[in-house]
């Protein structure tokens, strides 16, 4: 049969009229917003060594620790007399000289898991290590404001826990015409005007009926949203380029999401660290620099807070590998316009005092980061969401 | 054996049945039909790709830059030329369970490696322990040199120990998160210490790179190796568990029952035979109990290759057989990481939803499929100017719909629903099947399979 002829007969047979009530509900629900502002987190994934990012260069315990991979003096650029940044994070050093960036060092939890996985959903879920929850943090937020699908977006093909609530999920999605042109097909249509809301509370069918109808309902707001601006400046060309001017897209339409979530991958160095994270930072470094310049054009890097995390650090001595292994605190980079502390936010890590396993021992709990961003910048209850009360910081 | 059973037994150990199986099969005892699936699996093929172009070439050759740089080129290409052969093999598998299995170990003992003649062995060591002796194959996965370099272990040397293969050896492998402490894998690692390999691949042991001195692991004392390792873990009962966990989780139902477990862990503890372990699962009553029937989301390529069961199809392109497994979030041959896939629900999110219930049209009916560009590490960094952003592809397909024809021709399209769908159906949904029973067969069979019931099995 002719793909046009086959199209239009199963189009037909699907009884078109029929629109499920629920799925009108859910179309008209306003859009609950607690605040304007939004939240770009990224993570830097595998495991990024912080002692080699920011670096300790008058420090003599760390050169011993590191004998051929510490970063040398030349190859830093200077912040403070003992502290430089990685000489690939150098496209930062103007956004750095304004203010616009916050280094939180020792950043970890107790009882560090060292597994990427765990550490990962760890951070994700922002559960204890030895707590196992089926939810992130986005998620709850979701659930807790009772956001729309695309309230959190994850530029990326697949979703992650973080985006996962009890009740609601986020959306991964890379390019939303694409996302809106796939949901068009007579196919898609087709199924999703037939179901019986009777059955969505079943087990992984009404999962997937459920995903199904969020997907629909999500894609075109999006797309028509998001559609109305175009970007005017040139991203690097490398796939985190590209999830950043997504991201500044959306940002710049004045799409309500609050929340985004990207990744660049690779910082998993056990042997020959130097030249892939050297290559790696810079690609974070340039995308983002043109991120924030790009948020800037457009007035409206006010209303963004920008988290750079990695799931742990790397251990403080080298292997012999000229890498490093799973370590556990880190530092964390915080981006904005208006922060209340500007450049190094704590001292930087003792080398001299490491627990039983040669690791950094962390001051701050990252859940006191994600409690600040929940009180102070998206203005939400963060005990309600993070299922606990963390002393909050005063970055923003 | 009851035909909603046997297709339910035919869904997790393969993909799926055609009626004509179904029917045979439906005259034979559960026991038959099992001892059947296991005598049929009794052997190994082996799955190869044609790797001459590494004939001649010794370690020196490689030493060259420029050579090294033209034979990676073309290891990587025979990488994919395998993964597209492993995905045609499961489409036409002679020993399906050993098949099934071999899946399944691949998402256990993670493993990727861009080296063709490493990737190769190491799949085809899957496929010759899928049924067999755990403790065998764990020792062999320590030894392969895809693993020696992937999880580091290769670096692991008496004075400078890399703790990446002994961490998820315990972690992943053999005990899950909890079950030892960071000084057994210090311990863990310093035994793993020598474990090479050479320039073919071949297992080598370097007896200077070797710590000998004495270790603690797990309370015991002694001058252990890295088999050692492995048959002090395997003591451990919870090795057991974590192992049927993990084959009750794929092959039974994602929710645990703990009394089902119980009963697996006391059969595999004894020997560690994996055959005997699946025998006992596949025969059990709980096995067929109605809430396991018809509840697990399909993984990717269960999805492809089912779909080939009911119309057989060709995707005329390699690459794009490669373009789909990732649209779903499957490549055969490139894990996430060490941890390996997702499973159930972390198949299906907004865009592989979509993309799953308009397959079968794309696939059978020459429909057009959007996709976006996003590579790996590697061409991430060095391939993207060169690549074009394509982002609309035909997939090309040859579908042999007289074989479907020829298969499915004594059921009525009401017939056919339950062929192809062996879940609970939504009302709604089964009201639309009911209005459209006048479409032709064909069309009728692809609407099935685009239906999100059918992503259950």
């Amino acid at each position: 049969m002719k793909r046009r002829d086959f199209l239009k007969q199963t189009t037909f047979a699907s009884g078109m009229f029929f629109v499920p009530q629920f799925l009108k509900a859910f179309e008209q629900l306003p859009v609950k917003t607690f605040s304007h502002k939004k939240v770009v987190i990224i993570q830097l994934k595998g495991g990024n060594d912080g002692l080699n990012t920011v670096v300790p260069f008058n420090n003599d315990i760390y050169y011993q620790q590191r004998n051929n991979i510490a970063i040398k003096q030349n190859d830093v650029f200077k912040i403070s007399d003992e502290v430089g940044l990685h000489k690939s994070l150098k496209p930062l050093e103007d956004l750095y000289n304004k203010g616009f960036v916050s280094i939180i060092n020792n950043v970890g939890y107790p009882n560090p898991n060292l597994s990427h996985f765990r550490s990962t959903d760890i951070w994700q879920t922002a559960s204890d290590s030895n707590e196992y929850l089926q939810n992130g943090w986005v998620g709850r937020y979701l659930d807790y404001t009772k956001g729309n699908p695309y309230a959190a977006i994850e530029v990326d093909e697949s979703l992650s826990l973080m985006m996962k609530g009890k009740t609601q999920n986020g959306l991964a999605i890379t390019d939303p015409k694409m996302f809106y042109n796939s949901m068009r097909a007579p196919f898609f249509n087709n199924v999703v005007t037939n179901y019986n809301e009777a059955h969505l509370s079943e087990h992984n069918l009404g999962y997937l009926y459920n995903t199904m109808i969020d997907a629909k309902s999500s894609a075109k707001h999006i797309y028509e949203k998001s559609n109305t601006k175009s970007t005017s400046v040139e991203y690097p060309k490398n796939i985190f380029g590209k999830q950043l001017n997504t991201i500044s897209q959306f940002i710049n339409s004045g799409l309500e999401t609050q929340v985004y979530y990207a990744g660049l991958s690779g910082f998993d160095t056990h042997a020959n660290q130097a030249g892939t994270q050297e290559r790696l930072l810079k690609v974070y470094a340039e995308s983002m620099e043109v991120f924030i310049n790009d948020l800037q054009k457009n007035n409206t890097f006010e209303d963004v807070l920008i988290l750079t995390f990695s799931e742990f650090g790397r251990r403080v001595k080298q292997n012999e590998s000229k890498g490093t292994d799973h370590g556990t605190a880190n530092n964390v980079f915080v981006m904005g316009k208006n922060l209340k502390k500007q450049g190094l936010y704590n001292n930087l890590p003792n080398l001299g005092d490491l627990d039983k396993n040669g690791n950094l021992k962390y001051e701050i709990d990252f859940r006191e980061i994600y409690a600040t961003i929940l009180d102070k910048w998206l203005q939400v209850d963060d005990v309600a969401i993070l299922n606990k009360s963390f002393s909050k910081l005063n970055f923003v | 054996m009851k035909s909603a059973h046997i297709q339910h037994l035919y869904n997790r150990v393969g993909f799926g049945i055609i009626p004509k199986e179904l029917a045979r099969l439906s005259k034979k005892s559960k026991k038959n039909v099992v001892n059947e699936l296991f005598t049929s699996s009794k052997k190994t093929t082996i799955l190869s790709v044609d790797t001459s172009f590494l004939k001649g070439i010794s370690f020196k050759d490689a030493k060259d830059k420029n050579k090294r740089r033209e034979l990676q080129k073309i290891s990587r290409k025979k990488v994919q030329e395998l993964s597209t052969a492993w995905f045609e093999r499961l489409n036409n598998p002679s020993e399906i369970l050993r098949e099934k299995m071999t899946l399944f170990w691949a998402n256990h003992f993670v493993c990727e490696n861009k080296n063709i003649l490493f990737v190769q062995s190491y799949n085809n060591m899957l496929r010759e322990n899928a049924l067999g002796d755990f403790r065998n194959f764990t020792k062999s996965v320590s030894k392969e040199a895809a693993m020696l370099s992937y999880l580091n272990n290769k670096q692991n040397k008496k004075k400078s120990p890399n703790e990446n293969f002994a961490r998820e050896l315990m972690e992943l492998f053999t005990l899950g998160q909890d079950h030892y402490t960071e000084q057994d894998i210090k311990e863990s690692a310093r035994s793993f210490t020598g474990y090479n390999h050479n320039f073919k691949g071949q297992f080598n042991f370097k007896q200077g790179q070797h710590d000998d001195e004495e270790k603690i692991f797990f309370g015991k004392l002694g001058h252990f190796k890295g088999d050692d390792i492995v048959d002090i873990i395997l003591e451990k009962k919870q090795c057991a568990r974590f192992i049927s966990e993990k084959i009750y989780s794929y092959f039974v139902n994602e929710s645990i029952n703990n009394n089902h477990v119980d009963e697996m862990v006391e059969v595999f503890y004894k020997d560690y035979d994996i055959e005997n372990l699946m025998r006992f699962v596949l025969l059990s009553n709980w096995f067929y109990a109605d809430e396991n029937i018809g509840t697990k989301i399909k993984s990717p390529i269960e999805f492809l290759v089912g779909i080939n069961t009911i119309v057989p199809y060709k995707i005329e392109k390699p690459r794009q057989v490669l373009l789909l497994q990732r649209l779903l979030g499957q490549i055969l041959l490139s894990p996430p990481n060490v941890a390996g896939w997702k499973t159930g629900r972390n198949w299906i999110d907004s865009n592989t939803i979509v993309t799953r219930l308009r397959l079968p049209s794309v696939l059978l009916n020459n429909a057009e499929i959007a996709y976006s560009e996003i590579g790996d590490e590697e061409t991430m960094i060095t391939d993207f100017k060169k690549r074009k952003l394509r982002r609309k592809a035909f997939i090309k397909v040859s579908a042999d719909w007289s074989s479907f024809e020829e298969n499915y021709k004594k059921e009525s399209n009401k017939e056919l629903v339950h062929q192809i769908i062996t879940s609970k159906i939504n009302s709604g949904t089964e009201e639309m099947l009911e209005r459209n029973q006048q479409l032709s067969k064909r069309d009728f069979v692809v609407q099935l399979m685009s239906l999100p019931e059918y992503q259950l099995c």
